[in-house]
Formats: structure tokens, sequence, C-alpha cells
């Protein structure tokens, strides 16, 4: 047993119906480091990590921990051997209190009463735990009242509930804003101190080597590469995530002359939410908003899009002042790409071919009787055109990548025959090689003349993209911005409301 | 109880579901219109009508917490009060007659629960087939009629006081604090709440989910059968079609009293006013005159009411 390994995972394969998911994959992980896991969507870092936690088995290959071989065939054991895992999407009850949530299944056990929780105990214990991690969060309140980033810490305090020797983030901060990312990142190193082993699973390259001690790279279920993280570059990185070099992130290298007025926001209001909004975009142009998270800007789109009502000012699109619902902004037009675009853009456990056809089936067939043959066409133009990675046109959605769900969703828009589309947060959550194709296809639409109103939260995305920057804080447009001129230091700037 | 038990009591009554308001419009109106209505002996009668219905709508109130639903529970609690008048008419004593009643609700339970939880199957379908079961069998162990003249011992249940106070009013107000110990200071409790919130996460914290949701309804199952006591005991007999309804009252109150069909939000003393609401509002409109039909109707116009308001209020 190599010397101060906490886990060392050994040849572990894992195959599914028709995919090998794990490839003889090994990894080691020692006390008190941060280690970071990188991959695309698909590399199988997140099956490897339910490998891990007992959520799934696995075909070849043994897992050590602490030099024992363990067997972990459910979470319960993996949470016994002090395996603890954050997954991606949030595992808290919402109506429960944050105390019970960090004891959810271990809940201590009341002194005198048998049958009862010591609810007292559990308070002061969880109360001891958050405070350990630095974090300002009241044990008895529910957990549904909380906002993300608390939401966070509690996961992190239930984490360590269990004296977990290794702890694995799935993406932690992919919902917080910089001021909470630095607020995890600092009871990341908390945990370390105590000799935690972290598992980090990211597809920020920035954290990598903001956090990270080591990394491991996966590549379609195999195992790439290890390094030190200061022997290692962003660049050579991402080459081991893609394998293969990817020129630029962020490619635009020409201007469009601009077109006619898309749409056009004349002193906009809704209450509480936006103030005093005026802005257009033009064809031929992406117009980035960039803003903190809370600024108002998904709200903005939403409003644009006719989803939420205002209370005052007026929108244009395309020369006609629109009032009502989506269904007219859509007839002329108009196409959103929701930030949650599992919830909200795509209905995950319908076919690709439904969620492509399925905003525009009275165009494509005004009897109201689906024609299958027009329907696969249609179809598999789109699939060709976009270069959507799928088996096939029936695949059901919820099994595609994140950057090929994205581009369902862009090609349901395209099938209206959008002419001014809504990005928000084009490519979060999507691996380094889909970006770049994400991206692509954008500087492909406005070149044939579309409009694009970019939400992004990523500053190099929102600065290559973008032919002009609105810049918002707290519900207003606090500057606007050329390409020329933007910069991350003056979006920052005005994002966070500090007039020079 | 603790301190912060109270308090969050009393925020809860402050944000108070359509239930609280329904209960007290509905018992104003009918004291201006009858005379009969703010007497002791019409409220004690209140009390004692809807004793039954509370106890299991607390059963209920679990089940849809777990983001369950049983529509079982009004014939099941029929069935187990059939099975109590034929024991008691069979000699067996009155100790295991109710034993026996218990067990019948629990066994039902216990197969809505194995049959959901084990296998997966929809609650609403699964609770649907058993209410057939159920209500076919307390027929044909009845033979359509029904089972009168069980003898004071039975009756008891429904006429004793102790401590001055009906008996049904204090076994509902001991299931009532059975079932709130239950919910709010045992695992169980804590899982209904993690079983309807992200049964997902209770997955990953390592507890047998499946346990639990089946105890789900095995509770709510034996509750009928109490109810089922209290029932027989107030008709001095069992009519094998007594609890069909009871369900969607059972149903009502829960809605009533705040508790949703979505991630585990609720909370069990919204649904004594639920309750309470659904009996005052029984109880009103036979003063008044209106038939059991116009009660039903009315019943699930005070429902849709009740959640046009909250949803107006942004609860």
């Amino acid at each position: 047993m190599a010397e101060g390994l906490v886990l060392q995972l050994e040849g572990i394969s894992k195959q599914f119906p028709g995919v090998r998911a794990l490839d003889d994959v090994s990894f080691d992980l020692r006390h008190g480091e941060v280690h970071m896991l990188v991959g695309e969507n698909g590399a199988g870092k997140s099956t490897l990590m339910k490998v891990l936690a007992g959520a799934y088995g696995h075909d070849a290959g043994r897992i050590v921990i602490n030099g024992q071989p363990a067997d972990i065939r459910n979470p319960a054991q993996a949470l016994a051997l002090g395996v603890s895992v954050i997954y991606q999407e949030f595992n808290l009850v919402p109506y429960l209190s944050v105390a019970q949530n960090i004891f959810l299944g271990r809940e201590p056990r009341h002194p005198k009463i048998p049958g009862l929780i010591d609810h007292t105990r559990m308070k002061a214990e969880a109360q001891a735990l958050l405070e350990s991690l630095g974090v300002d969060v009241d044990p008895q309140a529910m957990v549904h009242d909380l906002g993300v980033a608390q939401q966070q810490m509690v996961e992190v305090a239930k984490a360590l509930s269990v004296n977990a020797q290794i702890v694995v983030m799935d993406e932690p901060t992919s919902a917080l804003t910089t001021r909470e990312i630095v607020q995890l990142f600092a009871a990341i190193r908390r945990l370390t101190t105590r000799g935690v082993g972290v598992i980090y699973i990211s597809h920020r390259l920035e954290e990598v080597f903001e956090i990270g001690d080591r990394i491991t790279v996966l590549r379609d279920g195999k195992w790439i590469t290890t390094l030190n993280v200061q022997d290692a570059t962003m660049d050579g990185v991402i080459q081991a995530m893609v394998g293969r070099a990817i020129d630029r992130l962020f490619p635009r290298d020409f201007m469009m002359e601009k077109g006619e007025v898309a749409v056009a926001v004349h002193n906009l209001h809704r209450h509480g939410v936006l103030q005093d909004i005026t802005m257009t975009v033009r064809c031929g142009e992406i117009v980035g908003l960039a803003g903190l998270v809370g600024a108002g800007r998904t709200e903005l789109a939403r409003v644009i899009f006719g989803a939420d009502p205002y209370d005052e000012g007026e929108v244009e699109i395309f020369g006609r002042t629109v009032r009502g619902s989506p269904t007219e902004r859509v007839a002329i037009g108009v196409g959103l790409l929701p930030e949650d675009r599992k919830r909200e853009g795509l209905a995950l456990i319908l076919p690709l071919r439904e969620n492509v056809v399925v905003a525009s089936l009275r165009r494509l067939f005004p009897s109201g009787i689906i024609r299958r043959a027009k329907e696969h066409a249609v179809v598999t133009d789109f699939v060709k055109s976009l270069d959507i990675a799928t088996p096939s046109i029936n695949r059901m959605t919820k099994f595609l990548s994140g950057g090929t769900q994205q581009k369902v969703v862009l090609a349901k828009w395209l099938c209206t025959q959008s002419r001014f589309l809504i990005f928000d947060e084009p490519t979060r959550g999507i691996d380094v090689g889909a970006k770049a194709e994400i991206h692509q296809l954008m500087n492909e639409l406005v070149k044939h003349g579309a409009a694009i109103l970019m939400i992004s939260s990523e500053l190099p995305e929102v600065l290559n993209m973008s032919d002009r920057i609105y810049v918002m804080h707290k519900g207003r447009i606090t500057k606007e911005l050329s390409r020329e001129e933007a910069n991350q230091e003056t979006i920052l700037r005005h994002a966070m409301g500090v007039t020079p | 109880m603790s301190e912060t038990a109270w308090g969050t009591w009393a925020r809860r009554v402050g944000m108070a579901p359509g239930a609280v308001y329904a209960l007290v419009v509905l018992s104003l109106t009918f004291t201006l219109f009858t005379t009969q209505f703010l007497t002791l002996r019409n409220l004690t009668n209140v009390g004692m009508q809807g004793s039954v219905l509370i106890i299991v709508a607390l059963g209920m109130t679990l089940i849809i917490l777990s983001q369950g639903i049983d529509l079982s529970l009004g014939p099941v609690m029929g069935l187990a009060g059939v099975v109590l008048a034929l024991a008691v008419k069979q000699q067996v004593g009155l100790p295991l007659a109710i034993v026996a009643a218990i067990v019948v609700g629990g066994c039902f339970g216990l197969l809505n629960g194995v049959l959901i939880a084990r296998l997966g199957l929809p609650p609403f379908v699964v609770t649907l087939g058993t209410f057939g079961m159920a209500q076919g069998l307390a027929l044909v162990l009845t033979q359509g009629s029904s089972i009168p003249g069980l003898g004071p011992a039975v009756q008891y249940f429904n006429d004793g006081r102790i401590l001055g106070v009906q008996v049904p009013i204090i076994m509902t107000a001991v299931a009532f604090l059975v079932v709130y110990v239950i919910l709010y200071y045992t695992k169980f409790g804590t899982y209904v709440f993690a079983l309807g919130g992200n049964q997902e996460a209770l997955a990953l914290a390592g507890v047998r989910t499946r346990l639990y949701k089946t105890g789900v309804y095995v509770l709510g199952g034996g509750l009928a059968g109490v109810a089922a006591l209290v029932m027989t005991a107030r008709m001095n007999a069992a009519h094998p079609t007594v609890g069909v309804g009871l369900e969607f009252d059972a149903i009502a109150s829960v809605i009533l009293g705040g508790t949703s069909f979505e991630r585990g939000k609720g909370w069990l003393g919204g649904t004594i006013f639920g309750a309470l609401a659904v009996s005052v509002l029984r109880n009103g409109l036979n003063l008044i005159g209106l038939s059991t039909s116009w009660q039903v109707s009315m019943v699930g116009m005070v429902i849709i009411l009740a959640i046009v308001v909250d949803s107006l209020r942004g609860i």
C-alpha cells in the first residue's frame, strides 16, 4: 500500500447495455488533497463516483480504502466507510430543517425515550458543524427557505457529519455566485487541513488551478492522465479532455453588417424585478447580457419572451409591439433557450424527434395530422446540419449529453423559423468540446442574419462572443459597452454597481 | 414539546391554510342562520361525528405527505367495522375483535404499501383496486345487510365518558398525539417528509425507503381500523357501505389543512382544522336541512374555494 493514500480505485470497469461506461480506470486519492476529476460529458466521471458511492455496482476492479479492500454494494456501506458524495442535483429534503437534512438517515437517538429522535443534540451538532465550516445558517431553518449557496453549504456539512474521509463534489459551483464560490473554497480548505481527501468534479477549468492539487482526466470511460496541478497547463488539460487540440475556445473572426432591429425594449418596468430597461438587438449581432446572479437577466429574457408579465413600457419585436403570450412571440420568430434546459427547454422523456418539432406542429402539419415521413425528414435535416450526436432521432432526450441537448433545443427554435434567439447561459454544464460547437453554431446563426441575445455568467464567453454588451445590476441596465470597450474589469465594476 | 415546535406552530397558524378560515367562516355562517348550531350539544355532536374523519385523515396526511394517496381507506374502514361486528357476534371478546379490525386495516395497508413501494405501482391505481376489494369483501361478509345489536361493550366507545369527556373525542385526541409524535419526533416521521420531498436523497442516505413507504400505508390502514371501532359503536351496528365516501372527506380535510401533493409540504395540525371544517359544513347543512348529496357537492366546492384562495395568497 502506498503511503498517505486514503483511496485507491484499481482497474474499475462498468458496462451498461450498449455502452462501456468505464474501462479499466484507476484513480487514487491522498489524505488532505483536492484531486480534480475532469473530462467531457460522458467521459465517465459521474459513473466512477457512483461506483465509489455504492449507487452502481462494478464489473471488474477493486476499491481500496485506507489499504483495506472495500466491498461497497450500496450507499449505506459507502457511508459507513467514510465516503460522502455531494451530487450535482442537491439531495436535500425541502420541508425538513437544516439539522434534519444533515443527519438524514443517522438521526441521534433520544437518551431517555426509545424510538424518538434527540432533536436537541441534533441541532447542537448541526450548529457545531456549520460553524466549523464558517457558515452562517440556522440549523432549524427549513431547507426550502434557503438560497442555493446555503443549500450547498448544508450539503457540505451533511457530507462531513458522517466523519467522511473522502468527500466527492460533483460540479459544486455550477449554481454559485463568485462570492459564494470563495466561501465554498474556504470550506474545502478547512476539510483538507483535517486530512479529508476531496474529489472534485468540474467543468470550469479555472477552478482546477485555483483549488486543485492533482488532476485526473478521463475520456470515453478511460483514464487518460494524472498530473500535479503545478505541472499542468490549461491547454494541455483541454487537449487531454477532447483528444484533439482546440485552436480557440471562443472562435469569432468576423463581424456582420448590422441589419434591421429585431427587438427594441422601451422603458420596461416590472415591479420589484426590472426597472427602466431600454435596449435593442439587431439582426446579425450577438448582444451579451452580463451581470451577477440575481441581477434580473433571466427575468428580462422571460419578459421579452412573454413568459412573465410587465407593468410599464413597451416591447417591440420585428417592428411589432407585442403584448401577449409566448405563443405570439414564437409565431413572429422568437425562441428562448432557457438556462434550465432540462426542465424548461426539453421534455426529457420524449424522443429527440418530438422535441424538435413540438413547437412547429401547426406550421409543419396544418391539417392537424402528424405525418411521420415528413417529421422524419425535417428532424434528420437538423440532426445533420447541427451535427447532433445521437444514435437515432428516436433516442429519449434524457440520455443525450448536455451539449447535445442544447443543440436539440436550438433545433426546436430553428424549426419554428426563429430569427431572434435568446440564449440563457448557453454553455452552462456543457463540456469544452461541445461548448465550442455551440459557439460556432451561434456564429453561423448571426452570419445568416439572426439576432441573438446571450445571457452569460462566464465573462470570457461574454467578451468573446458579443458584438455589444449590456451590463445589469439590481434590475437596471447600468452600462452598454461595445466589443472594443469591454473588458473583465469594466464589466465586473458595472455588474457590481460600482460607478467610477 | 420543545419551545421551537410551538414557535413554528404559531408561525404556521399565522400563514394558516384555507381550513382555518373555512372553519371560522362556516361556523359564523351557521351560527347566524340556525339557532341550533352554537349549542354545546351540537358542538359536541360535531366533535363526535368528526372523530371518525379525523382519525382516518391523520393517516391520510402522512400518506399524502409521502406523495401517495389512499383511496381505499373509506371502504377499508367499512370492512374493518364488519369484521369487528362479526367477531363480536362470534363471542371472541371485544379486545380481540378490536385487534382484528385494526389488523384488517393494517393488512390492506400492507397490501397497498407492498404494491406501491416494492413494485413501484402508482398509488392511485393500486388503492382504487383495493377500494373495490375491500368494498366487495364487506358486502360478501354481510350479504349486503347490516349487522345490528352489538351490545353495550361496543357502544361504550360512543356513549362512554372518561373524566366527563366522550370516549370518541379522547380517542381522537390520543390518535392525534401519537401520530404527531411519530411524525415530528421519530425517524419514521422524518422519512415521511423525505419520501415526499426527495426520495432519492433518502435512498442515498442509506435508508430503506421501500420499508418506510410501506409503513406509511400500514399506519393509514391501522388508523382506519381504529376509526371503524368508533363508527361501529356510534351506530351500534356495522354497515358494509358506511365507509364509502369517507376517503373523499379525508382527502378534502388534508388538502384544506394545507398539506400539498408536492414535495412533502404540510403539517398535521392543519388536517385537524380541515376535518373540523368538513364536519362543521356537513353538520350545518344538516341543520339547514340540505340532503347528503348536496353536502358532498358543498364539500367539493369548499375544497376548490380553499385552494383558489391559497393560490391567490401565494401559499
